[in-house]
């Protein structure tokens, strides 16, 4: 089987709607408007670090550290009085792990599951050392851009929305996108053709950092307060919403749209559950199964990793 | 470099070829090294025989589960799995899910671990799945289902025999260190000189062209995954052996350590330069780490900093060594 370069297929698209059916038909409660306006809280959070994981992902690597980046922007927002400051704060912490990763990774060609572990065991040490406890407060203003709404959309949605725009249109408006995706699936053609995909990479790994930190904002305000575990389940999760999504850990293929239908499937499988009262100690067992489900209908050329 | 010991003094030049020899090793043994001069300097007490057995028998359940994790990074693969592998063989034999006298529970175990091993294999090699994914997934299955059956059935011991092994000497020498040793030693052997080692340094080093000269590509791989899903299972064993109770939270560094242990060991995607000793010195000097940094007093918050920054220097200088070799 062939694959366009988004990467979907029907089973893709299909799986967050036939879901988000037999919810609907099944359970009264997920149809409330309260229900929908939580869901859009839950998956806001894991959509922009998707979308993040989505740029290293594209580029053939994986970005483990971003539930680090994430607990550490939440650190950092209720240690600074001065939200403006704290948020600047965060998103430079951001920029200097992805730039870390991208020149272990792109430069010196350390493999990016060792470059990124080592930095989220890091930041994960440093996390302890700013905030030892979970606690304090993130600044009012902050959670009222989290939790708020603006002309009855809840603002959660806005977060998403923003964010969908604008990776969607980095990856097919833009020369940036058409390179990302160039370097994913040969880089030595690419090379061979005036793409600098030392370059790309390390601008992949930096954007992949600073949508983890803005995740770690948003779900920190959405809490209200700072915690050195916050993004501790972000990582493998968001790397299932990529897979669920059709983009290909080799590189190269991948879409906005994918990680959107992944980040739903993931999602609407956590609200499911709460809604029926399942267990949540089998969430992990079903997400698992619904990932081996997605990979297994994707038979790829290639074996291995 | 006739020319340059023509002008040198000879001493010199031996000091550069040394030092040019040494940093061509994977990254453990330098590190091994370097830990051991600190721990001297610092804390001469961690170097007593009696304390560096006992470091050594902490680490045979790391250096097991990196042994497997490095035979299928030769072949371009990669294992995530040790967790929920761990947490399974733990529940299985202490919750009294599998009414079995010692022996059969213990092999009863490992068959667990080579059947989750196989499973990872099946869909690595038939379905063609990224093994990141698949091994990731089958350890949420994994812990997910222990996690929820605790609920009903609460950890109890081990099995007796098993408690009796974490904790047996022979002449002084803890018996879980001259397991390892012991399996290390022919299996390392036989990969140099069987014609399936032969086949899975093909396999890693151009798996295309391992098809194509009719190398049995696939099942090399298939073989690689069971095996590091029966040694998954033995360091989970050994986890429980050393711990005497169940506990779902038992294997959740492992497979991410072994990851860590096989790349220090010179091992990486494709190739098997560290050998098997290189692993198991990486396995050694991780957990030797761990046990210098928490004698230093560093609370949590510096335990973790230093052990990502020594890991991650590790893997940096080892990669900006070798990048001109695996760049082309």
């Amino acid at each position: 089987m062939t694959l366009a370069r988004t990467g979907l297929t029907r089973y893709t698209v299909g799986l967050p709607l036939l879901l988000a059916v037999l919810l609907a038909l099944s359970a009264a409660d997920f149809r409330q408007p309260q229900n929908l306006v939580n869901f859009g809280g839950q998956v806001a959070a894991l959509l922009i670090a998707s979308l993040g994981q989505m740029c290293v992902t594209l580029v053939a690597g994986i970005d483990l550290s971003v539930g680090s980046v994430m607990s550490l922007a939440s650190c950092l927002l209720v240690s600074q009085a001065d939200p403006v400051l704290a948020v600047a704060m965060a998103l430079a912490m951001g920029t200097l792990v992805g730039a870390v990763n991208g020149l272990g990774v792109a430069v010196a060609g350390v493999h990016p599951l060792v470059m990124t572990l080592s930095t989220a065991t890091f930041l994960q040490g440093l996390c302890h050392a700013v905030l030892p406890i979970p606690g304090g407060q993130v600044p009012p203003s902050l959670v009222a851009a989290a939790t708020g709404q603006v002309a009855g959309v809840p603002l959660p949605f806005v977060w998403c929305a923003v964010a969908i725009a604008a990776l969607g249109a980095l990856t097919t408006r833009t020369r940036f996108g058409l390179h990302l995706f160039a370097a994913g699936s040969h880089p030595r053609s690419a090379h061979l053709n005036g793409v600098r995909v030392r370059a790309v990479t390390v601008s992949a790994y930096v954007l992949c950092g600073v949508m983890a930190a803005t995740a770690g904002v948003f779900l920190a305000a959405r809490v209200a307060t700072g915690d050195p575990n916050l993004g501790a389940s972000f990582p493998l999760e968001s790397v299932a919403a990529v897979a669920l999504g059709g983009v290909q850990l080799t590189g190269g293929i991948g879409s906005v749209a994918g990680v959107v239908a992944g980040t739903l499937s993931l999602g609407l499988l956590t609200n499911g559950l709460n809604v029926f009262g399942v267990s949540p100690f089998l969430r992990g067992v079903l997400t698992g199964a619904l990932l081996l489900a997605a990979v297994s209908v994707q038979r790829r050329r290639h074996v291995g990793l | 470099m006739i020319a340059l010991s023509m002008r040198t003094s000879l001493p010199l030049v031996r000091l550069h070829q040394a030092a040019t020899w040494a940093l061509a090793l994977p990254p453990a043994y330098l590190g091994v090294a370097l830990l051991l001069t600190a721990a001297a300097f610092t804390r001469p007490n961690l170097l007593s025989p009696m304390l560096l057995l006992l470091i050594m028998r902490q680490a045979a359940p790391l250096g097991l589960a990196a042994m497997g994790q490095s035979l299928v990074m030769r072949c371009r693969s990669l294992d995530l799995s040790a967790g929920g592998v761990v947490a399974m063989v733990s529940f299985l034999l202490t919750s009294g899910a599998l009414p079995l006298p010692g022996p059969l529970a213990i092999a009863a175990g490992l068959a667990v671990g080579a059947l989750v091993g196989a499973v990872n294999g099946w869909m690595v090699v038939r379905l063609r799945a990224s093994s990141v994914i698949v091994t990731l997934s089958v350890s949420m299955i994994l812990s997910g289902l222990v996690i929820a059956w605790s609920q009903f059935r609460s950890a109890g011991d081990a099995p007796e025999l098993l408690r009796a092994f974490g904790l047996a000497r022979v002449w002084g020498v803890p018996l879980p260190p001259i397991a390892w040793l012991l399996l290390l030693v022919p299996v390392g052997l036989f990969l140099r000189s069987s014609a399936f080692g032969r086949a899975m340094d093909a396999v890693g080093a151009n798996p295309r062209a391992a098809e194509l000269s009719g190398l049995p590509h696939l099942r090399v791989l298939f073989l690689a995954h069971v095996a590091s899903g029966l040694l998954s299972a033995a360091g989970g064993l050994l986890l429980l052996a050393f711990v005497g109770v169940g506990n779902v939270t038992l294997g959740n560094d492992l497979a991410l350590n072994a990851l860590a242990a096989a790349i220090l060991g010179g091992i990486n995607f494709g190739n098997g330069r560290g050998g098997m000793a290189g692993p198991a010195v990486a396995a050694f000097m991780l957990v030797f780490l761990f046990n210098f940094l928490t004698s230093l007093g560093l609370g949590e918050a510096g335990r973790l900093m230093l052990q990502g920054a020594i890991i991650g220097l590790a893997a940096l200088a080892y990669a900006l060594r070798h990048r001109g070799a695996t760049s082309t």
